[in-house]
């Protein structure tokens, strides 16, 4: 049986461009994690841990599933 | 995307590695291709050495705190040094094994030291470039 290929995709530049403009520096600060890492999530080229998700979901007042998705691509 | 203070770091060990183990392979080849087989004859060069690697990484490292705040390691820095060292730590247990070997079919002790050396130079070489791909492709899948 073939397993699907799962990508985890994000909403974090379209949330921080509707607050404000907000920056990934920004964001880092309140999640307590690099610049680079906040453009790599942002990117897909890291999947953050789930403690991490959370607070980037409750930085912007969002449920974590509005900010992150489970997406299988065959 | 700028390199963050902890790759960084990365690159400034790894040139220390290259430069300070490099420059001393450089000469312990050449010494012991010559016959020289007196584990005492390298500590100096040895040490030059570690204080070459010493030297470049406290330069490298002010230099880089100077140019940009360091942030400290973040959950990613974290996760990119475990994966990176477990996939280059193999390399050392091949050292090892070759020493351990090489004890017992009598070789001489200046080679069995250079065995363990060169595994280790080239286990810390591996780490120091998987840390640093891993910081430029990404971990998607971590």
């Amino acid at each position: 049986m073939a397993v699907p290929k799962v990508v985890i995709e994000n909403q974090i530049r379209v949330l921080r461009l509707a607050e404000g403009d907000m920056t990934q520096q920004e964001l880092a600060d309140q999640i307590g994690v690099s610049r680079q890492t906040v453009n790599a999530i942002e990117g897909g080229k890291y999947s953050p841990s789930l403690e991490a998700a959370f607070q980037i979901a409750r930085v912007f007042g969002k449920p974590v599933e509005e900010v992150f998705r489970w997406v299988e691509k065959r | 995307m700028g390199a963050s203070f902890e790759e960084k770091s990365v690159w400034i060990q790894l040139v220390s590695l290259v430069l300070g183990l490099g420059a001393y392979f450089a000469v312990a080849g050449r010494m012991m291709a010559a016959g020289v087989t007196a584990l005492p004859a390298y500590t100096v060069l040895f040490l030059v050495s570690v204080a070459l690697m010493v030297a470049v990484l406290v330069a490298g490292h002010v230099a880089a705190a100077i140019a940009s705040k360091p942030e400290g390691r973040d959950e990613r820095d974290r996760l990119i040094g475990w994966r990176a060292e477990s996939n280059s730590s193999w390399l050392l247990a091949v050292g090892v094994f070759a020493a351990i070997t090489g004890m017992l079919f009598s070789l001489s002790t200046v080679w069995i030291a250079h065995m363990l050396l060169v595994s280790l130079f080239a286990s810390e070489m591996l780490g120091y470039v998987l840390r640093l791909l891993y910081y430029r492709r990404g971990m998607g899948g971590a």
